[in-house]
């Protein structure tokens, strides 16, 4: 395990030095989108998420429930991510006529309801079953 | 009870998904996230910028299509993996340097400021690659250079923080998920909720990512184009194919006395559009497979290159450079390597779908090559040139 952990120790020293060279030139530029990223996440996303986490632990109780909202939020978050930049388009190329082409919104939109449609079929579907299961129990009994 | 506010410590998040168990894991399928990206993305770096010693094969026609598609697909998948990973790690940004003991204090700082490169460069790929098949570009630097030079640092500072972590993580996945019930009868019951919660915290990473990769996967995947509500692009546009650069955009107008000039050393010759049309026809179906990652197919009809020169009396067999009415931009031309040059299916296109290639599409005739890169199918051609 040694030499594997000095290896990759060299091996990715040598490759962050060729990529800190290769960025230099336009390090100036570049810098604030490279450290924007853990600064937004580690002072504002990650906070957020602890408290909608807390939140949402108090007002859902039930342990199913909680972890299928928890899984549409985060998969809803991501959604919302990845159409940023199809739905915010900032004027600093010139605009190309032949680009964006499709309605970005409409998709949205139609995704996350789509989501959480599934979402509420799995959750009623499993509250029933685990009421009968539970309710065959308390019959044998 | 009052509690004075305080900077958090690592002990105060107690949730599962906090455990080097969960940690692990998620870094594991991240590494595979983004080694894909940087493998493919590399490949499509040598394939637009050969060096002496690369070689990119012809066949399957749809070989950049797919390697591409794999690139913008696992960096969308990166996306949840990145944020579930920031998150199951996020008590670890409190834990306190060790202020008293020198060297100790040195190689935290070192493992820090790895860590950090790690998370800067990690989240610029990603956002930077999800503007540019956007095709937006709100930021001062050159998209392709950049994005090329900070994935070296991804690698690097990866290769590093498994170097850091390697032990750790080993333990960590050495170690079941699942935590089965003692030995025996020592301690029957149900599957403890700490074991329960992570393994729904991975699940949900993982059907996170693949809900991504579904909502996107349209791009290039056609039984997808229907499903994925933000594919970036649609399969359609002028004559059933989309178009990136327009002829408007180009600043293209076509002479009407337009000739295709061949060059070669030692010779040349030139023809109308009526000669290219009055030559044999050849059709292939062959993707444009765009380095945005995504990819629509036709049917495209022209003469064969290889054909063109045999016929003027040029060598074959070389590197040839095509060139376009375009006379700026970093697309006016493009080298084909010498087997696309010899490659019977790469075609200097008169038609695209049985209809004439509109002005968008090239007119008067464009290049079309198997296996290749979208920017580097030069429209408007205006010249064929064999390199030595
Ligand atoms: C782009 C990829 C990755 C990013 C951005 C990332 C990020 C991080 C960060 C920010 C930390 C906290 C650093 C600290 O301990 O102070 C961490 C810890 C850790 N990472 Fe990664 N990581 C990545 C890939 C990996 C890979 C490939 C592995 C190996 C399988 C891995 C395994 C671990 C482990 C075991 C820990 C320590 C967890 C603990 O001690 O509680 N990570 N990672």
């Amino acid at each position: 395990m040694r030499t594997v952990r000095l290896l990759l120790f060299v091996v990715g020293s040598a490759a962050t030095a060729y990529g800190g060279w290769l960025l230099f030139p336009q390090l100036g530029t570049a810098l604030p989108w490279l450290i924007g990223g853990p600064v937004l996440h580690d002072v504002l996303v990650a906070p957020l998420v602890g408290l909608v986490g807390l939140a949402l632990g108090r007002l859902v109780r039930n342990r199913l429930r909680l972890a299928w909202i928890a899984a549409g939020l985060m998969a809803s978050a991501t959604l919302l991510l990845i159409a940023v930049p199809l739905l915010w388009r900032p004027r600093s190329a010139p605009p190309n006529p032949g680009l964006p082409d499709r309605d970005y919104p409409l998709g949205l939109a139609v995704g996350l309801a789509v989501l959480w449609a599934a979402i509420v079929v799995v959750l009623v579907v499993a509250t029933t079953v685990d009421r009968r299961v539970t309710d065959r129990r308390t019959d044998r009994r | 009870m009052i509690r004075r506010p305080r900077v958090p410590a690592p002990e105060d998040f107690t949730a599962p998904s906090h455990s080097p168990l969960v940690t692990a894991r998620l870094g594991l399928w991240l590494a595979v996230a983004f080694g894909l990206c940087f493998g493919t993305g590399l490949l499509s770096h040598y394939i637009q910028h050969p060096p002496g010693w690369f070689t990119w094969p012809t066949r399957p026609v749809n070989l950049y299509r797919v390697t591409q598609g794999v690139h913008v697909l696992s960096g969308v998948a990166a996306i949840p993996l990145l944020l579930a990973k920031l998150w199951s790690v996020y008590p670890r940004l409190f834990v306190r340097p060790p202020l008293r003991q020198p060297i100790r204090l040195s190689a935290h700082a070192l493992e820090r400021i790895s860590v950090l490169v790690l998370v800067c460069a990690a989240f610029f790929e990603l956002v930077t690659g999800l503007f540019n098949v956007a095709q937006s570009y709100p930021w001062g630097f050159f998209f392709p250079t950049a994005h090329y030079a900070v994935a070296w640092l991804v690698v690097g500072a990866l290769l590093l923080h498994v170097a850091v972590k390697l032990p750790v993580a080993r333990s960590a996945l050495s170690t079941p998920l699942r935590r089965r019930r003692a030995v025996r009868d020592a301690a029957p019951g149900p599957d403890d909720p700490d074991s329960a919660q992570r393994r729904a915290f991975l699940r949900t990473s993982a059907g996170v990512a693949g809900i991504a990769v579904l909502a996107t996967a349209g791009v290039t995947v056609p039984w997808l184009r229907r499903v994925s509500p933000l594919a970036w692009r649609s399969a359609s546009g002028p004559q059933g194919v989309p178009i990136n650069r327009t002829a408007a955009a180009a600043r293209i107008a076509v002479p009407p006395d337009w000739r295709l000039e061949i060059l070669w050393p030692g010779g040349r010759d030139s023809l109308s559009l009526a000669d290219l049309a009055a030559l044999p026809q050849r059709t292939a179906e062959l993707p444009i497979a765009c380095v945005e990652g995504w990819s629509a197919s036709a049917h495209w009809t022209g003469v064969p290159v290889v054909e063109l020169l045999r016929r003027a009396g040029a060598p074959t067999g070389r590197p040839v450079r095509v060139s376009s009415l375009e006379t700026d931009g970093l697309y006016a031309a493009s080298t084909l390597p010498a087997p696309h040059a010899r490659d019977p299916l790469t075609l200097l296109a008169l038609r695209i779908n049985g209809e004439q290639l509109s002005p968008d599409h090239g007119y008067p005739c464009r290049l079309i090559a198997p296996s290749r890169p979208g920017v580097l199918q030069t429209k408007w051609v205006a010249r064929l040139e064999v390199l030595r």
